[in-house]
């Protein structure tokens, strides 16, 4: 065992006893290897080729067929020059960002709000809970679906609106534009906030009780207590439900396809309907744009908390 | 079962002392149980009005000013959506493509998983890391190709093709899952196993698996709730055949509002009672995978 490790080969220790008679010293180092981890190569390989063969090289093959014309197959620029000439790709790409910016706002604000309710003891925790867990239950697509009968010219939204006598005439919610973003966010807010309260509520059992002991004693109310010391602590989990949110959030597609089809196209929707259409290289295109959007985003965000956190220090 | 997943934060005390008793007493607490009764019901709404659409009248679902309360209950349209003519053919494919999903996964992943587990640290957090990465591709990327490739080889409306892009998205998963289900088992009982001359699959069989089941089980319940709910991959590569999730979403472009909020119930039961059921091993982590915005 020790010496395997010196040796710095990987071994899974149980089958590390195999003696290393001279037969091995006498043969290359890479038959070796192989003579003594053919079983976890084994074990790896089906994981390994699949991934690589169904992920990596669509993902290789979507970015050469942005690049290359449909019939002649050269290279070229001209896949992205058509969709960003079109005022749906133009609108597609400002609905992902727009629902993205409002739909990760609220889920925060109510992803923290409910996982500080849920670090409290009360009665009737357990039930509120499993409540608050039950959009986890409810597929994507049936989130859409639902708040289709709230959103709707004729919805509950609506209704109540009109009932309470906020508005005065329905309001026509699905259309392009912010009140399109919002409803979509609306419908990804019920569907993902139960996930942003678990990052979160882990987040917060992982705060030592005594730094608000010692807050109490220094006489911090409520508010700084929350500001000065939850916030700052609880960074990490926020970070992370933060950067997955927004990872979900630029790939929105059900609920999008569902709530408003063509009406409200999101990035991933728009390249369904291209290679619907048969423009195989133009929704490459889109593709690549998406996946760059996550990228920018990722890498930007790392580097800016990862800076803040450094000038705190 | 506690060896391999994490206890639900539930069973822990709160770290957070309540609110001072003697500051606001009266009117925070009033307003704190007015916030979570709204929250509550905010949540519960949605799948209230699903069922309540699904057993009115078509009169009365598409009536302006909808009201929250049903004024007449009628099952005709789970009647009539039930029969086999029309939910026969979309419940096999979701039902055989979900458990091939989960079988595979389980066989694909596990194995790997296991290998992963007894990396030196470094190379594991590597390896773990580069399997949560992949998250970051837009599955409309790796759709697009894969819909052109499986036309080309006869693949589309088929289960097994079905099954195939199921599992692009659940190997990642069910692999970080089995990675912490395998880490935490003990090398000593390998190597105990070793030396009573057990070889290497015998310990594997007879000491690692029963040890891992828990988590090999929780893996492939995961598995099979992420092939049941998708629709992206079946709208890529189904266009003769039904899954349960692509006729509820044809059905929201053309059908009747009743239907869709009867194929919207029908679709969400089975995935409401295994989450609710799946409750005490949901670890933010794994759901960071299972849950698709």
């Amino acid at each position: 065992m020790a010496r395997d490790r010196a040796a710095g080969v990987l071994v899974a220790p149980g089958h590390a006893t195999v003696p290393t008679t001279p037969v091995y010293q006498q043969r290359s180092g890479f038959s070796r290897w192989i003579s003594r981890h053919w079983l976890d190569v084994l074990m790896v390989a089906p994981l390994v080729i699949y991934i690589l063969v169904f992920m990596f090289i669509p993902v290789a093959q979507s970015i050469y067929l942005s690049f290359v014309a449909p019939r002649t197959g050269e290279l070229t620029m001209a896949n992205y020059q058509n969709i960003v000439a079109r005022s749906q790709f133009r609108s597609a790409f400002v609905n992902t960002i727009g629902i993205t910016i409002m739909g990760v706002a609220m889920e925060m604000v109510a992803g923290i709000v409910i996982a500080l309710m849920l670090s409290r003891a009360f009665r009737g925790r357990g039930l509120f809970r499993s409540i608050v867990l039950v959009p986890l239950g409810v597929p994507t697509l049936v989130a859409g679906a639902a708040m289709l009968y709230f959103v709707g010219f004729n919805g509950y939204l609506n209704s109540f609106l009109l009932n309470l006598g906020i508005i005065d005439v329905p309001i026509y919610w699905q259309q392009s534009g912010p009140r399109g973003m919002f409803s979509i966010a609306i419908a990804d807010l019920w569907k993902t906030t139960p996930l942003v309260v678990l990052i979160l509520l882990a987040g917060l059992e992982g705060i030592p009780g005594d730094v608000y002991e010692a807050a109490d004693v220094d006489g911090a109310d409520g508010w700084r207590r929350f500001w000065d010391i939850t916030i700052p602590l609880l960074m990490p989990s926020i970070t992370m439900a933060l950067i997955l949110r927004v990872i979900d959030a630029f790939r929105i597609f059900d609920i999008a396809l569902v709530l408003a089809g063509q009406a409200i196209p999101v990035m991933s929707s728009f390249v369904y309907f291209d290679y619907q259409s048969g423009s195989l290289n133009t929704a490459a295109a889109a593709a690549v744009i998406l996946l760059l959007m996550i990228l920018v985003f990722v890498v930007a965000y790392l580097l800016l908390v990862a800076r803040r956190t450094e000038d705190v220090r | 079962m506690s060896a391999t997943v994490a206890r639900m934060p539930e069973e822990r005390q709160p770290t957070i002392p309540p609110a001072d008793p003697e500051h606001q007493f009266h009117w925070s607490h009033i307003a704190f149980w007015i916030l979570a009764i709204i929250i509550g019901v905010l949540l519960l709404l949605p799948i209230y009005v699903l069922f309540k659409v699904s057993v009115s009248t078509l009169a009365e679902a598409t009536a302006p000013r909808p009201s929250f309360i049903p004024r007449e209950i009628t099952w005709a349209n789970w009647q009539r959506l039930l029969s086999w003519d029309i939910i026969g053919s979309p419940l096999q494919h979701s039902l055989i493509v979900a458990f091939s999903t989960a079988i595979a996964a389980v066989l694909i992943a596990a194995p790997a998983a296991y290998v992963i587990s007894r990396l030196p640290r470094g190379p594991r957090y590597f390896v773990v890391l580069g399997l949560l990465l992949t998250r970051m591709f837009p599955e409309v990327i790796i759709a697009t190709p894969i819909a052109a490739n499986f036309f080309a080889w006869g693949l589309n409306d088929t289960n097994l093709g079905l099954t195939m892009a199921h599992l692009i998205r659940t190997l990642p998963l069910a692999s970080w899952i089995l990675v912490g289900t395998f880490e935490v088992i003990p090398r000593e009982l390998e190597e105990a196993s070793a030396v009573d001359g057990s070889g290497r699959i015998g310990t594997l069989v007879r000491v690692v698996l029963p040890l891992a089941a828990p988590g090999i089980a929780v893996a492939a319940i995961f598995a099979w709730l992420d092939s049941w709910n998708d629709l992206l991959y079946a709208i890529y590569l189904f266009l003769t055949e039904r899954t349960l999730p692509l006729i509820t979403y044809y059905y929201a472009n053309r059908g009747t509002v009743t239907d869709v909020a009867t194929f919207s119930i029908i679709l969400t039961i089975p995935v409401l009672l295994l989450t609710l059921f799946l409750q005490r091993w949901i670890r933010s982590g794994y759901l960071a995978g299972a849950v698709k915005g």
